[in-house]
């Protein structure tokens, strides 16, 4: 049948990047969850009560390694209203979790290995009487040497913390001859680069709720970022089913990747067999999420550059250790991703990249936005800049001769096939207003002894899984009684929203209103697997996806409506909400209508559809799993002034140029990138969780310093529309580039403003200072 | 265990509890007025924040002993989906919101620093009233712009500053 559809899937769409034949894709449309957000009546799963509730706490390890010797739970047990006091004894299924490796015990047995390890469970009547029972838990530990440092634990005298050793993974890439380009070369630039334990700081802590229903169903409401994947590790615990297990995961209080590994749903699960049927409550205050919370993985980045006089940069080597802390989690994901983006978006003949991922003591990091080449993308951009001033070129100029485009070899090797924004972004960094009028802004600082600096850096980021790790979407349409139509996408809402997106997309390809949309995420029996929110993947799974399963909605109600109107379905066209043979426009259909009739005959008023995600066909031997199919890419250029006083450091302008493909909500999108470009702020110049000897000496926010609104500067954004052909709306991903290549821009401005190039980040005033030190001796600070 | 006696949205309320109870958990659990948001529970984020009178306050630092006949305004308060305040339509209409889960008590700060001025703010002065609210998601810009829209609304005939 012929169904007209306006079907973006057509290849002369593809080309376009105007969205004015779309009614609402590409429009600058507001949230769809704007009203209950605004008014505080949107109910957070935090926020929930029940009647009957139980509150539920986590024993934490008292030291960062210690041997357990005894668990006595005997005195919490019989305080009046404790319900349950549980320990590793009453784990029925497997004592462990982790996304990649399951290495992280429940509840520890044996052995702790870092205070973000849980020992026991409480469940008991208030919060307090639970708090009161945790103090009486006797666990007799034997502490052990502690593992502080990452290249310590390479060694072969450090304590081993897992049974295959302190190196979790090691991954490489190699390509051509570095030792000979290293020859060739007219310039090589040799540093270190240290990155910081940035803490995700999500506003909602972890938490949520675990039920046993009476039909024996276990119901686990907890914000998460992979509610099947919750539900199959929280099952594995259990020994249970995974059909008997329901897990809602969305809406989240924020989450950017701290929230993809479990966090408490097992404890909850755990806990809701023991409390006779009572609903279990955890919510995690934010000491003890700053304890228990994965972390981004510091890293220790050495880099070798080689760059011609012409400004090639002709070979690459880099090696990175990463603290993955005490369990992999994401961790060799991260480093692997991190190795694949190493070399930035360039073509560097020869490269010798390799990275480890090595356990410590220090908590756990694992999965946060920009997921490792935040830390790596710091040593190629600041090389190409010292190149760049040598021989005496543009820093933009530099990139456009290194990066690749569409069709060419990247520095890992591979052919580029997808879309390839790099040079348009630099093309409108060029143009900008505050790089053509840099030395102008420049010579304006606030106070004369303060120095202004301007920088560009561009980067890119993967969007989907690697190869060797499965991807697919899935979405379903259901029309209900009112005519309204519910889309169902399995990717949680974490506050980036894609749900609007999805409601933009339905409502496209049905041709109806967007508030006739209602969509569901993130509820194991409302949506299918569709795959992770992670990974810049969302837009483009989720987009994709309701684009599959649309043309069977239209199908089942056009040719309903034939049957119905014993019109041929080939003449039936949707306009409205409605169903309307064009050969007789007074011959139509409500959806309303359709779907009485559909119930009626007890025919299903749902279609489901799924895809898989485009991939590489060989991996990069050794690499864990590059090449990706698809980069989303993007140019940050930046003004900051430096007190050059006191070291302190203000971002003043950042100018944020996307290639996502085609955007497919400005103002979603500029939600990207100026939480994006503000989280990189923070990154670069503020952010560090302290750990020492595997305690963490941050606590809260009073403690850990991340941008509030006095630091927000203006921020542009130019999106460049490279549109992906594999996306029927040629829609790329987003959500971690935006705050990447802003953190070596901030670097080098940093080097613009004052001659100091700061190594280690944060860039705190103190290390800014010091920095500046040698400079200072030798030419005094003038004004203006 | 006390008997509390105050107004909240323009209610009337009792209630019997703690006197060392937090305002925070009063309003969440005992009125079950869930918007205000428990973040750091220590003074840091503003997710908490709630009017006593025209003062913007975090109410997980304030003890139900302390607000025995005060005036409080929560963001139930400023505006419900119905009938929703001018500074929670900017603050759609802007994209101000992301998560949400900070966007309550900013409301709360906003709505009672637009009260207090009669000119449509310029970034520094949004910068200072709001100062004490952290959002992870937003990265702000949006916000201040939707309190400046809610200004202009607010009043057509204000001077821009
Ligand atoms: S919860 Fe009250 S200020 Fe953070
Ligand atoms: S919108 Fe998420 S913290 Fe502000």
């Amino acid at each position: 049948m012929s169904i007209k559809v306006n079907n973006p899937i057509g290849k002369k769409h593809r080309q376009e990047t105007s969205s004015d034949r779309f009614q609402w894709i590409g429009k600058r449309v507001p949230r769809i969850d704007g009203p209950e957000k605004v008014t505080g009546e949107l109910q957070y799963m935090t926020d929930r009560s029940y009647p009957n509730m139980v509150w539920g706490k986590v024993l934490r390890a008292k030291y960062p390694h210690a041997r357990i010797t005894n668990i006595d739970t005997t005195q919490a047990k019989v305080l009046p209203g404790v319900i349950c006091v549980l320990t590793y004894r009453d784990i029925p299924g497997f004592n462990g979790f982790g996304i990649v490796t399951p290495d992280q015990p429940v509840l520890c047995e044996d052995v702790v290995r870092c205070t973000a390890d849980a020992v026991a469970l409480v469940a008991a009547e208030t919060n307090e009487i639970a708090e009161e029972a945790l103090n009486l838990i006797q666990v007799d530990y034997e502490p052990l040497e502690v593992v502080a440092d990452a290249e310590y634990a390479m060694t072969e005298q450090a304590p081993q913390l897992h049974p295959d050793g302190n190196i979790h993974s090691h991954v490489k890439i190699n390509n051509g001859d570095v030792n000979q380009a290293f020859e060739e070369a007219d310039y090589i630039f040799e540093n270190t680069y240290y990155s910081p334990r940035q803490m995700h700081a999500f506003i909602e802590t972890e938490g949520g709720w675990g039920m046993l229903e009476e039909d024996g169903v276990l119901t686990i409401q907890c914000p998460g970022q992979y509610a099947y994947r919750d539900r199959l590790q929280i099952s594995r615990a259990l020994g249970l089913n995974p059909e008997s297990i329901h897990v809602i995961s969305s809406p989240n209080g924020g989450a950017f990747g701290g929230k993809d590994e479990i966090t408490v749903q097992i404890y909850l699960a755990l806990l809701a067999l023991h409390s006779g049927g009572r609903p279990v409550k955890i919510h995690l205050s934010r000491e003890e999420s700053v304890q228990a919370g994965m972390k981004r993985h510091p890293f220790k980045v050495q880099v070798k550059t080689a760059a011609k006089k012409d400004g090639t940069i002709i070979a690459n080597q880099v090696r990175a250790v990463a603290d993955t802390g005490a369990y992999a989690s994401l961790g060799p994901a991260v480093i692997a991703l991190a190795v694949e983006h190493a070399c930035g978006p360039y073509k560097i003949p020869h490269v010798d990249i390799e990275g480890f991922c090595v356990y410590t003591n220090n908590g756990i990091a694992g999965a946060f936005r920009g997921f490792g080449v935040n830390q790596v993308c710091v040593g190629i951009e600041t090389h190409l800049d010292m190149t760049a001033e040598k021989i005496g070129m543009d820093p933009i100029e530099i990139r456009k001769i290194n990066a690749y485009r569409q069709g060419e070899t990247s520095s890992i090797g591979h052919v580029v096939k997808s879309s390839v924004g790099t040079h348009q972004t630099l093309d409108k960094a060029q143009n900008c207003d505050l790089w053509v009028n840099r030395a102008s802004y420049k010579k304006q600082p606030s106070e004369p002894w303060k120095k202004r600096g301007v920088a560009v850096a561009t980067s890119f980021h993967g969007v989907g899984m690697g190869i060797g790790t499965p991807d697919y979407g899935a979405a379903s349409i259901e029309l209900l009684p009112d005519g309204r139509l519910k889309v169902a996408v399995g990717c949680e809402e974490i506050g980036t929203g894609n749900g609007t997106v999805y409601a933009q997309v339905c409502a496209e390809m049905l041709h109806c209103d967007m508030s006739d949309i209602t969509v569901v995420q993130g509820d194991t029996s409302e949506t299918l697997d569709g795959g992770t929110v992670t990974a810049s993947r969302s837009i483009y799974t989720g987009s994709k996806a309701i684009a599959t399963v649309a043309p069977q909605m239209i199908q089942l109600l056009a040719e309903t409506a034939a049957e119905i109107l014993h019109t041929p379905a080939k003449n039936m066209e949707i306009e409205n909400s409605t169903v309307i043979d064009k050969k007789d426009p007074s011959n139509s259909l409500t959806f309303i209508e359709i779907y009485d009739y559909l119930s009626k005959a007890k025919a299903s008023t749902k279609v489901n559809g799924h895809f898989y995600l485009p991939k590489e066909k060989e991996e990069i031997k050794g690499s864990g799993g590059a090449p990706h199919h698809i980069y989303g890419y993007m140019t940050h250029v930046v003004m900051v002034e430096v007190d050059t006083l006191t070291g302190e450091t203000d971002v003043l302008r950042v100018v944020s140029i996307p290639d996502c493909g085609r955007v497919m909500n400005l103002q979603g999108l500029e939600g990207q990138t100026e939480g994006g470009a503000i989280m990189g702020i923070g990154y670069t110049l503020y952010e560090d969780v302290a750990i020492e000897e595997g305690y963490h000496k941050t606590k809260n926010f009073a403690d850990y310093i991340f941008p509030t609104i006095r630091e927000t500067p203006e921020i542009e954004t130019i999106p460049v529309e490279d549109p992906e052909p594999t996306n029927p709306f040629g829609a790329k991903g987003i959500g971690e580039v935006v705050m990447i290549p802003i953190i070596p821009a901030i670097m080098s401005a940093i080097y613009d403003a004052t001659g100091a190039r700061v190594r280690h980040l944060p860039a705190t005033p103190e290390r800014i200072f010091e920095a500046m030190k040698p400079m200072n001796k030798s030419a005094p600070i003038s004004s203006r | 265990m006390k008997n509390i006696r105050f107004h909240v949205n323009g209610k009337e309320s009792n209630v019997q509890c703690p006197p060392a109870k937090t305002l925070l958990d009063v309003l969440r659990e005992d009125l079950e007025l869930i918007g205000s948001k428990e973040c750091c529970g220590k003074g840091e984020c503003g997710s908490c924040s709630v009017m006593i009178g025209d003062e913007v306050i975090c109410s997980c630092l304030v003890l139900a002993g302390q607000i025995e006949n005060e005036t409080i305004i929560t963001v139930e308060g400023v505006g419900l989906r119905e009938n929703m305040d001018i500074v929670q339509e900017a603050f759609i209409n802007e994209g101000a919101t992301q998560c949400g889960y900070c966007t309550p008590g900013i409301i709360v700060a906003a709505k009672s620093f637009l009260n207090s001025i009669e000119h449509v703010p310029t970034t520094d002065e949004v910068k200072t009233a709001l100062g004490g609210n952290l959002c992870r998601c937003t990265g702000y810009q949006k916000i201040i712009k939707a309190v400046q829209t809610a200004a202009k609304i607010q009043n057509p005939f204000y001077a821009v500053k």
